[in-house]
């Protein structure tokens, strides 16, 4: 070849294989109509040859080309029968194909510096998703979700230190008061750090009923996150309008 | 309560997350002509895109819609904990061109077109959406058609695929380049 490559181009780097074509006809600066076929054939495989093996799942592209040059050069080679002007050239597949690949290219450049000028500016309905905060949109977590997490939290405490033989007793109104008091005082209630707290499996049972008909009753409501997340217990704010039954927030 | 339309249409642009059309603006704003609204929207993004703004209005995708300027990225980033946002591939951007210029268009012609398999692009653009699917071209196997979505004109800050170079335009621009 009368061009040998002067530096290492990773095939990699081209779109596929019009697009190395175009490098490499910008390269010898050939007019596009009228490509030196044979020239550009052999440039071509050059490269190819440079890669040490082919992959076909990504190379295949690369290797059809491969092939319509060389039917192209061996159509170049035929003696023509007919009169030259009837004759379509065997290039022309090949240059249309490049001409509007070109424009494609030319196209996403254009494309490339509007999205550059796009980039640091922001809408709103564009911001990612917010930085974590208690203001999140908080999902009430159902009652299965409620009773999941308690019998997990039960089975784990079974392990360690539940007491289960203890005589006190616990009245339901004590623990309601209990729970509503301490939602007084600090706002929520951390549903696993309250039941840990919990000294017997009888107390934990009660507390967990009264939590659930404060649920019930809309004194309170369990909420997390998202799935997984913690559960944590607040205080409804505004009285529930009894007849609708709905919370407008 | 004589409130200037300017005013109003001011209150309706924040407000709307999606770029809000002149046609919108004013179907709302009945009780003022429309060559008020006109001019109250002309003045408005004058204002706005005075110096010494944070915000800008633009207009996209057929509509206005407040934008921060370009040189507050870092800022804003801090702000929202947020990476500088990310380029498309140079895959993506050329199946995307490839659509914009020949929709509605199938895989089969955006892989022969780029002479590369398109599919795995077409579905992170999909996925983005910056393309949507528009139906079935009438043809063997009834291959999916593609075209670029509003989303595709706002990520690009365009008003309308007008206002993208056509392709006699671009052909013109790639001639001059070899004249050069």
């Amino acid at each position: 070849m009368d061009s040998a490559t002067p530096y290492q181009i990773n095939l990699d780097v081209f779109q596929g294989p019009l697009d190395l074509l175009l490098f490499l006809i910008r390269k010898h600066k050939i007019d596009i109509h009228d490509i030196p076929i044979a020239t550009i054939t052999g440039d071509y495989l050059d490269y190819l040859s440079q890669k040490e093996s082919i992959n076909l799942e990504r190379e295949a592209e690369f290797l059809l080309m491969a092939s319509l040059l060389i039917y192209i050069k061996s159509q170049m080679l035929l003696p023509r029968e007919t009169l030259p002007e009837a004759e379509e050239d065997p290039r022309k597949i090949l240059v249309d194909k490049l001409l509007d690949y070109q424009k494609i290219k030319a196209a996403s450049n254009l494309l490339r510096q509007k999205e550059q000028r796009r980039l640091p500016e922001w809408q709103r309905s564009f911001l990612p998703p917010r930085p974590k905060t208690e203001e999140l949109e908080l999902t009430e977590v159902s009652l299965f979700g409620l009773a999941e997490a308690f019998y997990f939290l039960m089975k784990k405490r079974e392990q360690q230190d539940l007491k289960t033989i203890e005589s006190k007793e616990y009245s339901i109104e004590e623990k309601t008061r209990e729970i509503l008091e301490e939602l007084r005082v600090h706002t929520f209630l951390d549903f696993t750090a309250f039941f840990e707290r919990q000294e017997t499996l009888e107390e934990a049972v009660v507390s967990f009923f009264c939590l659930l008909e404060l649920i019930k009753a809309r004194k309170v409501v369990a909420v997390q996150e998202a799935l997984f997340h913690p559960i944590k217990v607040w205080r409804r704010k505004e009285p529930v309008d009894e007849h609708s039954g709905q919370n407008y927030h | 309560m004589n409130i200037p339309v300017k005013t109003i249409i001011e209150a309706l642009i924040f407000i709307s997350l999606e770029p809000l059309s002149n046609d919108k603006i004013k179907g709302i704003l009945t009780e003022f002509p429309p060559e008020d609204v006109d001019n109250a929207l002309r003045e408005l993004t004058t204002d706005y895109n005075s110096p010494g703004r944070g915000i800008k209005i633009i207009e996209v995708a057929g509509g206005y819609l407040f934008s921060t300027q370009p040189e507050l990225d870092s800022w804003i980033r801090l702000l929202l904990h947020s990476d500088r946002k990310s380029k498309l591939s140079p895959a993506a951007l050329e199946t995307l061109s490839t659509i914009a210029y020949n929709q509605p268009i199938t895989l089969a012609e955006i892989s022969s077109v780029r002479g590369v398999d398109a599919s795995h692009a077409l579905k992170t653009l999909l996925q983005k959406k910056l393309i949507k699917i528009v139906g079935r071209k009438k043809a063997p196997g009834k291959p999916l058609l593609y075209r670029t979505s509003s989303k595709f004109l706002r990520y690009f800050g365009l008003n309308s695929l007008e206002e993208l170079p056509s392709a006699e335009e671009i052909s013109k621009m790639l001639e001059e380049e070899d004249d050069r």
